[in-house]
């Protein structure tokens, strides 16, 4: 089959359209999709996590896919990320230094997540980013990788994709990873309620709300995604199923999607001018945090 | 009371990344045979870089499901950790005592609000 693919921004709109690719593309099984870029006059960089993590699902059912008829600009960001290089497109060396590539990760791999970082994140073009909220940043990925990691399910992998943005001064990174979504592990939370995906998203941003069973708590990781962003003037979207959640200069908003995305992607564009010390709360003392 | 014993997390974990919930567990693992015999334990995280929360929910806070608070309080000690670091484990630590204390009316609430099928 062919699709076409419309212009892929890092917004609702987007995530919708990649959503679209993988309803149309949900039956295709043994065959061959050509996806056609001709209609994408715009491709931000970061959306090549989750349309990796759609087309992987796609190529998991045995399908050949081939990305065709890519227009130059979308193709030169798109090679320079190492993206269309898994589709047979010829690298093309980032001298600007910044990009921060496509990389499909599997859910063991936080070691080779924390070489990416490391690599990525340091030394290209980024150099106004303190060592303090390079710090935070990290952790705050590692929480965000840990989570995808404990309740995605993904068998596909966890795919990660970013750009720094000089003039802006921002960088954004987004971690898709193509597994059972939010909403799928709150209603076995519940045990059957029918949850919707944005009100499980909701529920999952609550501070201590957590679908792990067992005897570990858990429910921090959003919430101090939220409490980073907030305090950085960042900005986040998590996209999970039918479920859109954007945090952005302190204001916060829902949104459902049309069509059901697969698994869970969360984004985190980081103000890299930002030069706050960051402790996140200054109460804890060492002998009063038992 | 026992010669405190001090726990190495870098040697552990095996690195200066405290960054996935089984290497929390294994933490974890390590120090509550000590705690059962009533033996301090020092937690060093000299040479750690990275610590999240789900590596501390695992290592420290699921304690709260098994001794009581003053028994942690009085053989659970840390050191060689910076000050946001400490700030992140102070909210593991209030949310662990949160969450064993009153799991089931917690979820309850949620039950009620939510029910939207797609």
């Amino acid at each position: 089959m062919i699709h076409y693919l419309p212009t892929i921004r890092s917004d609702q709109n987007g995530y919708d359209n990649l959503a679209d690719l993988a309803k149309a593309t949900a039956k295709l099984t043994v065959d061959r999709l050509e996806l056609d870029f001709s209609r994408v006059s715009f491709f931000d960089a970061n959306m090549a996590a989750p349309l990796g993590a759609v087309l992987a699902g796609i190529a998991d059912r045995f399908n050949a896919v081939e990305i065709v008829n890519v227009p130059q600009m979308v193709e030169r960001i798109l090679r320079k990320n190492g993206f269309l290089t898994q589709f047979r497109y010829l690298p093309l060396e980032d001298s600007n230094r910044t990009t921060i590539p496509f990389k499909r990760l599997q859910r063991s791999d936080e070691g080779l997540f924390e070489e990416y970082l490391q690599r990525h994140l340091k030394g290209k073009g980024i150099p106004r980013m303190t060592d303090g909220l390079g710090k935070v940043f990290k952790q705050k990925l590692f929480e965000v990788f840990q989570n995808a990691v404990i309740h995605s399910e993904s068998e596909l992998g966890i795919f990660v994709c970013g750009q720094f943005f000089p003039q802006k001064q921002k960088l954004d990174l987004t971690i898709a990873d193509a597994g059972i979504g939010i909403r799928d592990n709150v209603r076995r939370y519940f045990k059957g309620v029918k949850i919707g995906s944005v009100d499980a998203i909701r529920w999952a941003l609550r501070e201590g709300n957590t679908t792990k069973k067992g005897k570990q708590p858990g429910g921090l990781g959003l919430k101090f995604l939220h409490d980073f962003a907030w305090l950085n003037k960042g900005r986040i979207h998590i996209v999970s199923r039918f479920g859109f959640y954007e945090f952005n200069a302190g204001q916060e908003s829902f949104a459902k999607l049309e069509n059901d995305f697969p698994g869970t992607t969360v984004t985190l564009e980081v103000n890299t001018a930002d030069t706050s010390a960051y402790c996140l709360a200054s109460e804890a003392s060492r002998d009063g945090i038992f | 009371m026992k010669t405190p014993v001090i726990v190495r997390i870098f040697d552990i974990v095996g690195g200066p990344l405290c960054v996935s919930a089984d290497d929390g567990q294994r933490v974890h693992d390590k120090i509550v045979p000590l705690l059962r015999d009533g033996t301090p334990v020092v937690l060093s995280f000299e040479q750690v870089e990275t610590l999240i929360s789900a590596f501390l929910n695992a290592a420290i806070g699921q304690l709260y499901g098994e001794f009581p608070e003053d028994r942690i309080r009085e053989l659970v000690s840390v050191r060689d950790m910076d000050e946001e670091d400490q700030a992140v484990l102070k909210r593991v630590v209030d949310n662990a005592k949160t969450y064993f204390k009153a799991p089931k009316e917690f979820d309850q609430a949620w039950k009620e609000e939510v029910g939207d099928e797609e």
